[in-house]
């Protein structure tokens, strides 16, 4: 206590000096008068008196000096002493401030960014409470589309009861619905949820209330819960929503809340609805179906479990599952189950890019740091002139490490300001990038904890450099002084650091280059990869017409829904077909067709199928085939070869023979080698019960050209397309060929649909081009990236070869002069400094080819078309490396050699 | 003699119990007038010495008149500094005893 009180009046003290300091020398004068005048009525003279006085009181400033230690903090006035001498020392060699500053702020800047993007993707607590107890469950089997293939609500059901472990499970079923604006419609991605989705979730509103377990099943009113961010973009955060009435799929429903800012998994969503608003999610099927997977499935941990007790005894229900319904685990498929935190799922998609970058950042910093330290070092020789002159005038050495330490100290949190800056650029940048892997890129800021790793950073940062200069050991100074030379220690020792951090730098840049240029070839061959489609000037628009939620009220008869949803198809037929052939009538049109899906787009749909005459082995995977539809027209407009049979034609529409046109992955996989045309295949599995495809043989007539819908990365997938006429028209996609400009006609061709379905949302419109960019893009950004950062390195670098070079150069001047008095012609002193140069490039090639061949292995997940160590990319890296570090090289070599020997002797 | 370390904060709280209030000048004549003018104070032994006080808490000051007129700066007693004089009184009791013992001339073993 009495220390605490004495503290604050010392801190006080150091604020209130000037005051005080008055009151003192007050004080101290009436001691002195008081005592004067005690001499002269003793008698004494006058000025004996005052001599007396004074010769007893010590010295006055003396005594003030004394109580201003005991007042202020003496500590803290002789820091802010050494901070200003610092600036001072910084501004009278700008050259140097500005190089050190810089490079600081572009590594510090580089780290701040990236960091800011790991924490908040990766390594923040989630906003949910507990959120660290929240476990994601994953089904997956075999087979492409099938890695997440979610739940069914008995296997729901199966886990909630059988697993003790789980406190509590929340369905969540991703869902589309039309929100009919007042003027337009628009395509909203939802959460349908149980009601104890939130407590689960451990998720709070913001507004109004969230839905509860009185609004399941059915017969109750459809509600429905805004995110965060759809309610801010959609309805600029106005408070009056909640209670509002909205119109989803022609159904009218009740906004009741909006829900606090959270990630969502795995894709973000606008709103969360429970399940009565999809008829299909209270009907029987759908609640009894175990095949029937649609459910996300999130749980929390019951006090006290550990995720390794949740996991065993989820494996444990599984197995039993897969034992009891054998109809459900095709045991070829190999069903899988996997339980993984939260947090962890939600970052596993960004996390192996995040830790990419986070990795170039931190080499980016370490050879900025090195380039810092030499500069440091090589100024330090300069320098030691002036230190010799300081600790001859009494400083130890441990005022003149602090001395040097608060110089850095100044540096490093000047670089971290301008750092900061072009962090928060940067984190702008790096959003959009997060927000293609992660879905919590909203959460990315430059916050205290960011800002802190910042601070930790730079103070780090200035410890090391101050270390690193040698100081002379307490006791040796006078050796120093008496020595009196100028240049103290151009030693050895301090040499080899330096050449040693020039190594490292070169080693540093050497993986960062390698990893740019994988990353580079790998969107370069990603690029170059032919999509399929025989297309230039196409563009596709989303146009879903059926609203699969509406129907008739209460919505429990399976069959009254259905019909009512064949009912909607004719007339969503009609429009479609309105909307093809005015669009097809538009200048410039070349070609329009229907189908359920654009182009290079995943479908909706994947299926078991089956060919005629051919049963499944005992063990082997039951087949998928991705379902798609398309017009007569649609190969055509899309520019989808067909290698053999015929095209869909007018004449295979409902009611008319069955016929299908598959994939030539299809093709290969069941009939390889043979004729397909003419062979009959047909939808089954236990899903198809559920759906309007009927599982009758329907005859192949024709096969097409792959396509690569799963992204430029995938590899196609076998795929099925029936005519348009004769399919509900799930989805619903107009692609549209030009004769030349494809996206000029999008206007034209959006008024059309506008106007024949202006309940209808378009949902995207992308020319090919465009869609074939999304694969690419990411990679790009990546590439872009990492590139940036090598090649910032490389320049750092090759600053750092040169400027060593130059110092050992200058250092060496009365050697050279002399070297060159004795005959040495300039050609030999450029080459004897190239090769001095030239044996730490090597060195640092070495290393740094062998590290980047440890290092690359690392990256595998993010390469396509390209190895880990392709040896062009580490030839082409180690090339470049040399030809920069040559160049970095020459000019100090140049620079010796255009020393005259007779100034550079005289001199010395 | 010079002030032993820690020895002059006990004697400023001890000269403040005896007079009252009092100014810097007053303390300081009080101490060397006590020690027979064995000890001298000069002023950067002192005047650290009672901010150090006052910055505690144990003794509070204010600008008056003193005796001749003349501006001063008063230092007085606070109840914390009373506590602390009785405590330290004690304790340097007990010390100084236990000093004496050890110091004594030694006893011839029987």
């Amino acid at each position: 206590m009495r220390h605490i009180r004495a503290a604050l009046a010392r801190l006080a003290g150091f604020f209130t000096k000037d005051r005080a300091d008055d009151d003192l020398k007050e004080e101290l004068q009436a001691h002195l008068d008081m005592e004067t005048a005690e001499y002269i009525r003793r008698g004494m003279a006058p000025d004996e008196a005052r001599r007396r006085a004074l010769l007893a009181s010590g010295g006055l400033t003396q005594a003030a000096e004394a109580v201003r230690d005991q007042r202020g903090l003496p500590w803290l006035e002789s820091v802010v002493a050494d901070v200003r001498y610092a600036l001072r020392t910084l501004r009278r060699s700008p050259a140097f401030t500005t190089v050190v500053v810089l490079t600081l702020a572009l590594g510090i800047g580089a780290n701040t960014a990236i960091f800011s993007v790991v924490h908040g993707v990766l390594l923040k607590p989630l906003p949910n409470r507990d959120g660290d107890r929240l476990l994601y469950l994953r089904q997956s089997a075999d087979g492409p589309g099938q890695a997440n293939i979610s739940f069914s609500v008995p296997e729901v059901h199966d886990l909630r009861t059988g697993v003790p472990s789980l406190g509590g499970i929340a369905e969540y079923s991703p869902w589309n619905l039309t929100l009919q604006g007042d003027n337009d419609a628009v395509r909203l991605d939802v959460g349908l949820v149980t009601g104890n989705y939130f407590d689960v979730m451990g998720l709070s509103p913001v507004l109004g209330r969230l839905t509860r377990p009185s609004d399941d099943g059915a017969g109750v009113p459809p509600v429905m819960v805004l995110t965060h961010d759809f309610w801010i973009k959609r309805f600029g955060g106005d408070p009056g929503v909640v209670g509002r009435q909205v119109k989803l799929d022609g159904q009218s429903v009740t906004v009741i809340g909006v829900l606090q800012p959270a990630p969502f998994f795995p894709d973000r969503i606008d709103a969360l609805l429970n399940m009565v608003v999809s008829p299909h999610h209270v009907s029987a099927m759908m609640v009894q179906n175990r095949s029937h997977r649609m459910t996300e499935v999130v749980a929390r941990l019951a006090p006290g479990a550990t995720v390794a007790q949740a996991r065993t005894e989820v494996a444990a229900v599984y197995t039993r599952l897969q034992n009891d319904y054998t109809e459900a685990y095709n045991p070829g498929s190999h069903y899988r189950i996997a339980v993984t935190p939260f947090k962890e799922a939600l970052g596993e998609r960004a996390r192996l890019t995040l830790w990419l970058l986070m990795a170039a950042a931190a080499f980016v910093m370490i050879i900025s740091a090195a380039n810092v330290a030499n500069l440091t070092l090589m100024r330090g020789v300069r320098r030691e002139h002036e230190l010799v002159v300081r600790a001859a005038l009494g400083a130890g050495v441990a005022r003149l490490r602090r001395l040097l330490l608060v110089e850095n100290l100044v540096l490093t949190l000047l670089g971290a300001v301008f750092g900061v800056v072009i962090a928060l650029v940067g984190v702008r940048l790096l959003v959009s990038l997060a927000a293609r892997y992660s879905p919590r890129a909203g959460e990315i800021r430059l916050d205290g904890v960011v800002l802190g790793f910042t601070l930790a950073l730079s103070v780090a940062l200035a410890l090391l450099l101050s270390f690193i200069a040698s100081l002379p050991k307490e006791g040796t100074f006078a050796a120093w002084i008496s020595a009196g030379v100028r240049r103290m220690s151009g030693s050895l020792r301090k040499q080899r650091l330096q050449r040693g951090l020039v190594v490292a730098q070169v080693a540093v840049s050497v993986v960062l280059l390698a990893g740019a240029g994988l990353l580079t070839r790998t969107m370069i061959r990603l690029s170059e990869v032919d999509s399929g489609l025989v297309a230039e000037e196409v563009f596709a628009m989303d146009v879903p017409l059926l609203q699969l939620s509406g129907g008739p009220s209460g919505g429990t008869d399976p069959m009254a829904w259905f019909r009512h949803i064949m009912e909607l198809d004719v007339a969503a037929k009609e429009q479609y077909e309105r909307m093809r052939s005015e669009i097809r009538a538009l200048p410039g049109v070349t070609e329009a067709g229907l189908g359920s899906s654009i182009p290079l787009a995943a479908s909706m749909l994947i299926f078991d199928v089956k060919a005629e005459g051919q049963p499944l082995a005992v063990g082997e995977a039951m087949p998928r085939a991705d379902v798609r539809t398309a017009s007569p027209e649609y190969f055509r407009a899309s520019g989808t070869p067909l290698l053999l049979g015929r095209e869909f034609t007018s004449t295979d529409r409902a009611g008319s023979g069955l016929v299908v046109i598959v994939n030539k992955t299809f093709a290969d996989k069941f009939f390889p080698g043979e004729d397909p045309i003419g062979k009959r295949i047909a939808w089954t599995g236990p899903l198809l019960k559920l759906s309007p495809i009927s599982g009758d043989w329907r005859t192949i007539v024709g096969v097409s050209g792959n396509t690569r819908d799963g992204g430029l990365d995938a590899e196609p997938r076998a795929s099925v397309f029936m005519p348009f006429a004769q399919m509900l028209s799930i989805g619903g996609a107009l692609v549209i060929r030009a004769d030349s400009n494809a996206p000029g006609l999008v206007a034209a061709a959006t008024r059309i649909v506008h106007r024949i379905a202006p309940a209808a949302p378009i949902v995207r419109v992308l020319t090919v081009a465009q869609i074939k960019d999304q694969s690419v893009s990411p990679r790009r950004l990546n590439a872009e990236l990492v590139s940036s950062f090598g090649i910032l390195a490389l320049i750092i670098a090759a600053v750092g070869i040169a400027g060593v070079l130059a110092f050992s150069v200058s250092a060496r001047t009365t050697e050279i002069g002399i070297r060159m008095s004795l005959g040495a012609d300039r050609g030999q002193v450029q080459r004897m400094i190239l090769w001095e140069g030239g044996v730490l490039l090597a060195l640092g090639l070495v290393l740094g080819v062998a590290g980047a061949f440890f290092a690359t292995g690392l990256v595998r997940g993010l390469l396509f078309g390209v190895a880990p160590r392709d040896p062009a990319t580490f030839v082409g890296v180690a090339l470049l490396m040399m030809a920069i570090g040559i160049v970095a090289c020459w000019i100090p070599a140049l620079r010796a050699s255009r020393i005259d020997p007779a100034i550079a002797m005289r001199s010395a | 003699m010079d002030v032993q370390q820690g020895t002059l904060a006990l004697m400023i709280l001890r000269t403040l119990e005896v007079l009252g209030s009092l100014h810097g000048y007053g303390i300081a004549r009080r101490i060397e007038e006590t020690s027979r003018h064995r000890l001298t104070l000069n002023y950067g032994t002192l005047y650290p010495a009672l901010l150090k006080l006052e910055q505690e808490g144990f003794i509070a000051a204010e600008w008056r008149q003193s005796e001749n007129n003349r501006r001063a700066k008063f230092y007085a007693l606070t109840a914390a500094g009373r506590k602390r004089l009785a405590r330290e009184t004690r304790e340097w009791h007990e010390t100084a005893d236990l000093i004496a013992a050890f110091l004594a001339p030694r006893r011839e073993a029987p």
